[in-house]
């Protein structure tokens, strides 16, 4: 992959470039992988940064380009460089593992068998190899603390009198990891699209994304929100008004799945890629960054549960991304009613 | 009044005499070469999205349209965006005009800071005026304590609705009626209106049939660029849209590409088809609001008073005053407001105060100096390039109109009316690989996004520049060849001193909108190309709220003093003019 670029503009990146150019007399494999390696990803910017420097600790040879955008705007993305015939990226990091299964389905992923994957559960990896899950992130209950006097333990409390027009979710139909949510909470005894029925009728706001449900419910605009763990450990570490529950009757994990693309031009780069994101190192990086890390053995940070202190509402993925439009559009038609 | 069509201008001029056969085609070259690049540049990305909606899993189909246009949602998005973008866009123009109005031709003072207050709305981010407008709103907010002082259930406006919608969509957009209401009002020679007014019209009948036909062209080009802001604008929609379930077309259109599996695109491809139409119907609406605008003896910009409210003077300002503090003063104060505040949902008090994320966003991270140098260059590109093709265009759209003039207009506002990913999709389909199997590596550099902002923004330096040129009566062009001034005398000594305030007028809008663009960023920045709406949006993304605030009141307060820079230089400019 030629990239054009201006000089002056390269100047200013933060990419730690080893511009040296010839093997400093570093040994091993890891030197002998070298190269540019296009690395799309939805992370935060400063985490995606941070994983990135740390695979260049390992690996100096290797120049990371990252593109950093919404979830839905990478799969676009590399949905669109496919149609157009060739696919930019090499490793993928985003969402939830049924994007990534329509990718498999598209045979747009390379398979490939990862000996750091020991110490992560069979059910976050892709039994092809395809793809791999790289942290926990769980849909969990925040609630206001200025506006809500007893912590609740249930997802019913969303249905109950307390949260009437108080409650706030993000929209399936704008947001990936939303749908995934709403596609395993319908099959789900004791859910159901019933559930979702009672959730409407109780006057849930539906906004396009996790963001919004955050802000709404640190404002105390709303009490209780349905929202993805990390934002809300991270406003509540900075001391907005808000708490975290994790529900008794299990909580939706998506995983932000890395897999290689079927088409890539640094195979070698991109299996070290994968190898350090799923190695004690690169779990460790990403924990800092308030992520619950996927591997055993690696501290859970501070606010948020290890996988084991919850359970985890899944379903076979294969399954979800059949029925993903036909869960959007339940939902949409319990909107409109 | 005889209504009066563009004349064929131009044909005695170019088989004038004075021409060298060389100079002809010279020019006949840069126009062939212009136009060339036109058509590549707008209408490929175009025809790539038509194509798209054509196609089917097996080769070309009707499918997608004979789908979507008997579904019954798609008609009540049809419907929503209907009502959306006819009430924001009579909202614009109402207030634009009249306050054009007022600061052109009443005696009220501090005209200065008045205009730089009309443009405050434009340069915050659109999230945080509708972030700002749902917290003063909301059922504790301090518009709703206000209301409960009074007798009655008054309740505020619930923005999550469509009048919502419309009343902020208007409120965003009404600074482009405003720019080129103003330009266009300065020039209409007074002594017109006094001749009306002592043939025994009256007040009204002379603004009915004098001045308001002669502003057409400023009313009716801002106003065209305020509906196709409010046809594709898609945050407000979403914003407010999404939790009131209204969706318009941008809102469904997301939707549409956020889908999975192989069709998604080629059903956005086909809503946006449907968006890329209603764009060309308003244009084509606006052409014939131009068709009533006349041509003037071209006269200087006149800034000098031509009505007294007299003694409700101190009233009428101080109205004003309320409605521009209001509807920028709200916006700003919220947005700065929480970037001072130490965490999100705090109250705003003293022992909750704090700077740190200034600190942050000016020293500790390195990718916003670097943003704002990637903006500041992709702008003034952007801007420049726009500015001399966007010139030669609206030249030739004025003085050679004809069939394939009018098609270019259209072709290039269509970029402009298609939600930013969708155009950004389109940008990839086309530059990928111009030629099948060609990639010349424009896609993945910093090229793109200067492509992408000069295809998505010419239509605004066109707009401005094409004003410019319908005020400058063809007179002033003959006379100029009749006094033997030759075509490069003729430009620098006539020509462009008439024309520059609103040539560059649409140069400065392509610049502000390039600046804090976003939605085409999203999906077509490379590493190294950061830019300023990128930035503010990762921060959004990973949940801080107050780093996103304080680096947009950055932006917004640097903006403040270029636009102050930009108005002394305009001074020093009309002092030169004056004195020729």
């Amino acid at each position: 992959m030629k990239k054009f670029r201006w000089i002056g503009f390269t100047l200013l990146t933060s990419m730690v470039l080893a511009g040296c150019g010839d093997n400093e007399g570093a040994s091993g494999e890891e030197a002998s992988i070298s190269g540019t390696l296009s690395f799309y990803t939805s992370q935060p910017d400063e985490d995606a940064n941070a994983l990135v420097s740390a695979f260049n600790e390992q690996y100096p040879e290797v120049e990371v380009d990252i593109f950093r955008s919404g979830t839905e705007e990478v799969i676009s993305k590399v949905q669109a460089e496919n149609q157009a015939g060739d696919i930019q990226a090499d490793v993928m990091l985003v969402a939830d593992a049924v994007t990534f299964e329509s990718l498999k389905e598209q045979e747009l992923l390379l398979p490939y068998e990862s000996e750091e994957s020991e110490g992560i559960s069979e059910e976050f990896i892709d039994p092809e190899h395809t793809y791999y899950g790289t942290k926990i992130m769980a849909t969990i209950l925040a609630v206001n603390t200025n506006e809500v006097n007893s912590i609740p333990d249930s997802w019913d409390v969303l249905t109950s009198e307390e949260a009437h027009d108080k409650a706030i979710m993000p929209s399936p139909l704008y947001s990936g990891a939303a749908a995934y949510n709403v596609g395993v909470m319908s099959r789900k005894d004791g859910f159901g699209w019933e559930y979702f029925e009672n959730l409407k009728e109780n006057g849930m706001t539906v906004v396009q994304g996790n963001g919004g449900v955050l802000q709404e419910v640190a404002s105390g605009e709303k009490s209780y929100g349905m929202v993805v763990d990390f934002i809300v450990a991270r406003a509540k570490a900075e001391g907005s008004p808000i708490e975290l529950v994790y529900p008794s009757e299990g909580v939706p994990v998506i995983t932000e799945p890395i897999g290689i693309m079927e088409e890539t031009d640094n195979e070698e780069a991109a299996k070290a890629f994968v190898d350090f994101v799923l190695s004690e190192k690169g779990q460790e990086v990403s924990a800092e960054f308030g992520y619950t890390p996927i591997k055993e053995g690696i501290e859970v940070p501070e606010g948020l549960k290890n996988i084991n202190e919850f359970d985890v509402l899944s379903h076979d993925v294969a399954e979800l991304l059949e029925t993903r439009e036909k869960d959007k559009q339940k939902f949409e038609q319990i909107s409109d009613e | 009044m005889d209504q009066q069509v563009h004349p064929k201008r131009g044909k005695d001029v170019i088989s004038s005499p004075s021409f060298s056969s060389n100079a002809i085609l010279n020019r006949k070259v840069i126009i062939a070469v212009s136009l060339l690049i036109v058509l590549i540049f707008f209408i490929l990305p175009v025809l790539r999205l038509l194509a798209l909606s054509f196609t089917g899993e097996t080769g070309a189909t009707l499918s997608h349209y004979s789908h979507i246009l008997s579904e019954r949602r798609t008609w009540f998005v049809l419907k929503n965006t209907f009502f959306m973008v006819l009430g924001s866009t009579i909202l614009s123009i109402t207030l634009g005009v009249i306050l054009a109005g007022v600061v052109t031709y009443s005696d009220i003072r501090a005209k200065r800071f008045i205009h730089i207050f009309v443009l405050l709305p434009f340069i915050i981010p659109s999230y945080i005026v509708t972030l700002s407008w749902t917290q003063l709103m909301s059922s504790n907010g301090w518009i709703a304590n206000v209301l409960q002082l009074f007798p009655g259930e008054i309740e505020p406006l619930d923005l999550y609705s469509l009048e919502g919608m419309i009343f902020i969509l208007g409120l965003s957009h009404y600074p482009l009626v405003y720019l080129f209401t103003v330009g266009v009002l300065k020039k209409i020679p007074r002594e017109l209106e006094w001749a009306s007014r002592s043939s025994g019209a009256s007040r009204l009948a002379t603004l009915r049939r004098v001045t308001l036909p002669l502003a057409l062209p400023g009313i009716a080009g801002g106003g065209l660029l305020a509906f196709l802001a409010n046809l594709d604008n898609f945050g407000i929609p979403a914003f407010l849209g999404i939790p009131a379930n209204i969706p318009v077309l941008s809102t469904a259109i997301y939707q549409e590409v956020v889908n999975i599996g192989p069709q998604a695109f080629s059903r956005a491809a086909t809503l946006s088809v449907l968006l890329g139409g209603t764009a060309v119907i308003g244009t084509l609406l606006q052409w014939l609001f131009i068709r009533k605008s006349k041509q003037m003896e071209t006269p200087h910009e006149d800034r000098k008073p031509r009505f007294s409210f007299g003694r409700y003077r101190v009233w009428v300002e101080a109205a004003l005053w309320i409605f521009l503090l209001f509807i920028s003063f709200v916006p700003l104060f919220s947005m700065v407001s929480s970037s001072l505040i130490r965490t999100y949902g705090l109250n705003f008090s003293w022992e909750n105060m704090t700077l740190n994320h200034y600190k942050f966003v000016l020293f500790e991270n390195d990718k916003v100096q670097a943003s704002l140098a990637n903006s500041l260059i992709l702008a003034l590109i952007t801007a420049v390039t726009a500015l001399v093709i966007g010139t030669i265009i609206a030249y030739l759209r004025i003085n050679r109109p004809s069939s394939f003039t009018r098609f270019l207009e259209v072709v290039i506002s269509i970029p402009y009316a298609l939600p930013g990913v969708v155009l950004a999709l389109a940008m990839i389909f086309a530059w990928m690989e111009p030629l099948p199997g060609w990639n010349p590596g424009i896609y993945g550099s910093i090229w793109i996004l200067i492509i992408a902002y000069v295809t998505r923004f010419m239509i605004l330096q066109v707009r401005g520049s094409v004003t410019a040129f319908m005020q400058v009566d063809r007179s002033m062009e003959e006379a100029s060849h009749i006094f033997g001034a030759k075509g490069y005398t003729k430009w620098r000594k006539i020509m462009t001193p008439l024309i520059l305030p609103g040539v560059l007028g649409g140069a400065f809008l392509v610049f502000l909108t390039a600046l804090t663009e976003l939605t085409v960023s999203s999906l077509l920045w490379s590493s190294g190309s950061e830019t300023i709406g990128l930035v503010i949006f990762n921060f959004e993304q990973a949940g801080y709220t107050t780093h996103s605030t304080a680096f947009s009141s950055v932006v917004v307060f640097l903006l403040l003093i270029g636009i102050g820079l930009m108005i002394g230089l305009q001074n020093l400019w009309n002092k030169k003019v004056k004195n020729v």
